[in-house]
């Protein structure tokens, strides 16, 4: 019956891994990213575009590179688009990602965080919204995308976050779901987004900034955390990967930044672990929304 | 070699239309892939059909994507026309390419508002998108608009039955049996893409969707569903998104169960043809729920036992026993109406487990199961003499299993979880 030790899901991080943040070197992964794309790939990640150009901006933004990227005028949009997110609130209180339906907790995220950005909070139902995602919040003190679903890291980020710009964060039980977060960290230092899963840097965005919002960041190894993602760096190509010796790209690359920025990196500015927008942009609109501490 | 935006076009709608005719001569393909060739052919055809295998090589997929795909682009931006047939086929080998393409999945809704397209066509597209990507978000979300479409628009009107000549009986009836192999269809999609992908958390949480709003209160799919699952999650010891499926299941019949037990109980008949379970015996649910428990308690611990070192065999404990120390709260406290005779499962459940150990009956009927022998719970039943006992997770007992899994296991993973547990039982159960 007894076996000396099971195959824990982690990765092992080689001797000759990255250990040092190599700034300059995403900087200018970012800045190219998308000119030397051929035909295919491009077309592959369309659906991605607007949220790559987010992620782009964003990491460039966090290492003072911002200028490097192409300005493009954009049009008052603003009365269009609160209309277009009020339009997509359902009876329940839920939002849909679009006219086609789908209910998931990460719309009413991204609804209300819109909205804070504009400073249209009040043109939507906020009890309603507030109570279809308390509806989600599982026994374990996580959440998933719909009522009954399963605790999800990326869910969890979207509705702390959620809770966060709508003053609710008192309905969360901080011990409970902090003990939830913390146990996505695995031996070699990387976060999870549920059990028995491989570690991911992505969530050492959406774990930790979870872990910020509810005021439990010091139960991580924060140590043990910057190693991995440090590990998950490309030192050729510059940008950051998942796991260690993966791929590089956009998504990685930010929230690995993001992630050592709320570790406490002074080469990154501050980020908001709400908006996953520098604090300085959040700042100059005067949005701070709540933490717990 | 360079390409003439001639030769490109060419073999684009080569390909399309060979695609289309290997659907026509085998309608059952029931899987799609890619197959490694990188050398450029121009003369011969990049698909391939195997009995139902479906196959593109692949050095012709940097041409027909992209072009494929900004065809489509242009007919969003009203920049160039296509017809409803070249949508079909365009969006079709879009798809199966690249099923994240939100945009493609959303043209097919329109053509199947608009009628062009069956929804059962799409249904079978999305089954073989997933066959290559099991996890595709896009591709789930399509599969519910689908059905969610045919819920509302094949349902028959009042006016509808009145014009058909058959009675209502039987088209209540075909109506049951529509829905019931759409059900087992449903289930089997996500079974094959929850076997493609460990962990598979979209293609889980679109089978509890499925739950929710094609079988709701249903209690005999419930428990075919537990049924059928308990094999597949044993040899997924690692799949925390099958085990949770089977707490959104027990959950789900706790509460159908004790709604059931509440009122008086008269057999229905619901929408879908189902009984409720209008059991004769009012003491049905007070016994099948607490039997649920204890066999799941029981699956976890044979699992925990054979597959050390497995996180989410705990967490499935948690969880199990959360919702069983919940149930029991609640049909302790709540006034019950029809409170069945005292049983000696209530007389267990009588008494509060987080009390202090040493002076709770359970206590004592704990101690009288011989320590040396917790976790087989069936040879502690036939040691009391008061009838059937139905042996009841319970906080001490939780304890005993801990501690028996830590002085007899090597496995330093085991042993972290099985301490880990036990701080969760102090914590959170424990107040």
């Amino acid at each position: 019956m007894c076996q000396t030790g099971t195959q824990v899901k982690d990765v092992v991080i080689k001797p000759d891994a990255p250990n040092t943040l190599l700034l300059d070197k995403h900087a200018d992964y970012i800045a190219a990213y998308g000119s030397k794309k051929d035909d295919y790939e491009y077309t592959l990640s369309e659906y991605l575009r607007m949220s790559g150009i987010y992620w782009g901006l964003t990491v460039m933004d966090l290492m003072g590179q911002l200028s490097r990227m192409n300005r493009r005028n954009l049009q008052n949009l603003e009365d269009k688009v609160v209309d277009y997110v009020k339009g997509l609130q359902q009876e329940d209180g839920s939002f849909a990602g679009d006219k086609w339906g789908e209910i998931d907790t990460r719309f009413s995220f991204c609804a209300v965080a819109t909205l804070a950005l504009l400073g249209k909070l009040d043109a939507i139902n906020m009890d309603k919204a507030v109570e279809f995602v308390l509806s989600c919040m599982n026994f374990d003190g996580g959440f998933g995308c719909r009522p009954g679903s399963e605790s999800h890291a990326g869910q969890i980020y979207c509705c702390t976050g959620f809770l966060s710009i709508t003053g609710q964060l008192h309905q969360v039980n901080a011990d409970l779901l902090g003990w939830w977060l913390c146990e996505r960290q695995l031996p070699s230092g990387g976060l999870n987004g549920r059990p028995e899963k491989l570690p991911d840097v992505c969530y050492s965005w959406w774990v930790l900034a979870s872990l910020k919002i509810i005021g439990r960041i010091h139960w991580i190894d924060k140590a043990k955390l910057r190693n991995f993602i440090l590990a998950c760096q490309d030192e050729e190509t510059g940008g950051f990967a998942d796991r260690p010796g993966d791929m590089v790209d956009p998504f990685h690359t930010l929230f690995g930044v993001a992630g050592l920025s709320l570790l406490g990196d002074e080469q990154i500015k501050p980020v908001n672990p709400v908006f996953c927008m520098p604090e300085d942009v959040l700042q100059r609109i005067g949005l701070q929304p709540d933490l717990l501490s | 070699m360079a390409e003439s935006e001639e030769e490109v076009d060419v073999l684009v709608q080569r390909v399309v239309k060979d695609i289309n005719n290997a659907f026509k001569r085998n309608p059952n393909i029931d899987e799609i892939g890619l197959i490694p060739c990188p050398e450029v052919r121009y003369n011969r055809s990049p698909i391939v059909l195997v009995e139902n295998k479906l196959g593109v090589e692949s050095w012709c997929v940097k041409f027909l994507l992209p072009y494929v795909h900004n065809k489509l682009l242009l007919y969003k931006q009203r920049k160039q026309w296509l017809d409803r047939e070249a949508l079909v086929d365009i969006t079709c080998t879009l798809l199966l390419l690249n099923p994240d393409f939100t945009t493609a999945w959303n043209v097919r809704k329109e053509l199947l508002q608009c009628g062009v397209l069956n929804p059962e066509k799409d249904l079978y597209l999305v089954k073989l998108a997933l066959s290559k990507h099991p996890k595709s978000p896009e591709t789930w979300i399509h599969r519910r608009w689908v059905l969610q479409w045919l819920q509302k628009e094949c349902s028959p009107s009042e006016q509808e039955l009145k014009d058909h000549a058959e009675p209502r009986e039987d088209a209540a009836r075909r109506q049951c049996e529509r829905l019931q192999r759409a059900l087992q269809e449903e289930m089997r999609v996500c079974a094959d893409a929850a076997g493609r992908y460990p962990s598979n958390y979209n293609a889980w949480s679109h089978r509890i969707w499925v739950l929710q709003n094609m079988a709701k209160g249903n209690l005999k799919v419930l428990h075919d569903e537990l049924s059928s699952t308990r094999l597949w999650v044993s040899m997924h010891v690692s799949d925390h998104s099958g085990f949770h499926y089977r707490q959104h299941l027990l959950k789900a019949l706790a509460r159908e169960l004790s709604q059931v037990g509440e009122t008086e109980l008269h057999p229905t008949k619901q929408p879908n043809g189902e009984s409720t379970a209008g059991a004769s015996d009012d003491n049905h649910h007070n016994d099948v729920i607490p039997q649920l428990f204890h066999e799941e308690m029981e699956l976890c611990t044979d699992l925990i036992e054979s597959y050390p070192g497995h996180e989410t065999l705990w967490c499935h404990r948690r969880h199990v026993f959360y919702l069983w120390h919940q149930w029991r709260r609640e049909h302790l406290q709540g006034a019950g109406s029809q409170s069945p005779p005292l049983t000696h499962t209530d007389v267990l459940l009588s008494e509060e487990p987080c009390d202090d150990s040493s002076t709770s009956q359970t206590m004592d009927v704990d101690c009288v199961l011989d320590g040396s022998k917790h976790g087989s719970y069936t040879q502690d039943t036939k040691r009391l003499k008061r009838g059937p006992l139905l042996p009841h997770p319970a906080l001490p007992s939780e304890h005993t299993f801990v501690s028996k899994i830590l002085t007899g296991c090597r496995s330093t993973e085991q042993n972290r979880f099985a301490i880990a547990y036990r701080k969760w039982l102090d914590s959170v159960i424990g107040q």
